[in-house]
């Protein structure tokens, strides 16, 4: 019995010391805290953004249907259903199925690729533009003539920190797919509530700055 | 213990070729790298082909090791089918089932395909970010309550995370007064110059 199970059964309350007052072990309180730091970090980038946005007289809006909003709608599904996968992936790994997780984890890795192919062809698109962090693509600057050249800076930075969140995502679930059998189940609930965050994040930067630069033109 | 039983299964020569083949599948995994690397558009026919052939000679090189430990009933990374005895131990705590779960996430894609609706109907801009955004704090309650399991953990972790995060996000938004400000401090405003250049008549914003 590990010694975090012994202290779960002591009788001893909160105040008495000796039991843990959150009933969770410290590897997963810290997941938790370090989820709480980076939402933080992503909030302080989407504030700066949309201060930017608002303190211009205009603003680029300058994404179509297609491609932009079909492939960053796509990708939103995938990661939402990457994040289902996820959770099965846990609820297996809790009824001690470590084949099942580790096939669950697979897909969830699969999906995680799928966002990340789409998401560079995406930027591929918007790079071909000419669209670069301190300069507006060629035909933006015409259409919204007094906006500032911070359209590229936010996009980039903002998805780009994301994207690495992604791969890191990828990497990490890898490493727990390949020693599920060495690992214990907590472990596997932390990668996923890394992943589940990183899903959360995309739900806030999907309508911030797809969703929000919506060209009615395209 | 395990590298003495490895070493004691093992021939020398053995050992040479699959250090040999090991150096070779790092050796093209590096090769695969630097095309990437290299390639100007990563998604050309080109690059894609060389990259392909570089990973798959490094799979194939990997390959002879795997199987030599495999059929010498080595697995390092293979599944026991018994439960390992520290999972056994450990008291987990898991609800739901794969309905629940399944539920959360049609409701998650439903509100997704809402929002991208929404996007395309013409109201005034703060209607639009207060509907995206109140949808979008539905859908990150929905996740961090169903899929990261708060909802099934104790009231103190969760009085713990969410008002610290609720709290400090809200204190970001002490910079917004100063972002209006900045656009009335401007004397005149380009597009009204622009407008006044051009026709002489009374600039409209937009």
């Amino acid at each position: 019995m590990s010694t975090e199970a012994q202290i779960g059964r002591l009788p001893a309350t909160e105040w008495d010391g000796g039991a843990l007052p959150f009933r969770v072990g410290h590897r997963k309180l810290g997941m938790w805290l370090f989820i709480v730091s980076d939402a933080m970090t992503f909030s302080a980038m989407l504030v700066a953004y949309s201060y930017a946005r608002v303190a211009s007289d205009d603003w680029p809006t300058p994404f179509p249907f297609y491609p932009s909003i079909i492939f960053s709608t796509t990708m939103t599904l995938f990661l939402l259903a990457s994040s289902f996968t996820m959770v099965m992936a846990v609820r297996a790994s809790a009824h001690n199925r470590l084949k099942a997780a580790r096939r669950w984890i697979m897909a969830t890795m699969l999906g995680g690729l799928v966002f990340l192919v789409l998401h560079s062809i995406e930027w591929g698109h918007l790079i071909e533009e000419g669209l670069r962090p301190f300069r507006l693509a060629g035909e933006w600057a015409h259409r919204w003539p007094n906006s500032p050249p911070l359209f590229g800076a936010s996009f980039f930075a903002i998805t780009g920190l994301h994207m690495f969140h992604v791969f890191t995502g990828v990497c990490y679930l890898g490493v727990v797919a390949l020693r599920i059998s060495k690992t214990r189940h907590e472990d596997v609930e932390i990668s996923g509530l890394y992943w589940h965050f990183v899903d959360l994040v995309w739900m806030f930067v999907f309508p911030l700055i797809y969703l929000m630069s919506v060209d009615f033109k395209g | 213990m395990a590298n003495e039983s490895i070493r004691d299964l093992m021939r020398k020569s053995d050992l040479v070729l699959m250090a040999v083949c090991l150096a070779l599948a790092a050796g093209f995994l590096l090769l695969a790298g630097k095309n990437a690397a290299d390639a100007g558009k990563f998604f050309s026919i080109d690059s894609l082909f060389f990259t392909a052939v570089c990973l798959l000679l490094a799979l194939t090189f990997v390959a002879v090791p795997a199987l030599a430990l495999r059929s010498r009933g080595i697995h390092p990374f293979g599944v026991p089918d018994e439960v390992p005895p520290a999972r056994a131990a450990e008291h987990v705590h898991f609800e739901g089932g794969m309905r629940l779960f399944l539920n959360v996430l049609l409701g998650l894609l439903g509100l997704t395909v809402i929002e991208v609706f929404l996007a395309y109907i013409h109201v005034p801009l703060h209607i639009m970010l207060t509907l995206l955004i109140g949808l979008s704090l539905i859908k990150a309650a929905m996740i961090v309550a169903y899929f990261m399991h708060l909802r099934f953990e104790r009231m103190s972790l969760v009085l713990t995370l969410i008002p610290t995060l609720a709290v400090c996000i809200c204190l970001l938004f002490i910079v917004f007064p100063d972002s209006f400000r900045t656009q009335r401090l401007r004397a005149v405003k380009p597009s009204a110059v622009e407008a006044a250049g051009e026709a002489g008549a009374p600039a409209s914003h937009e």
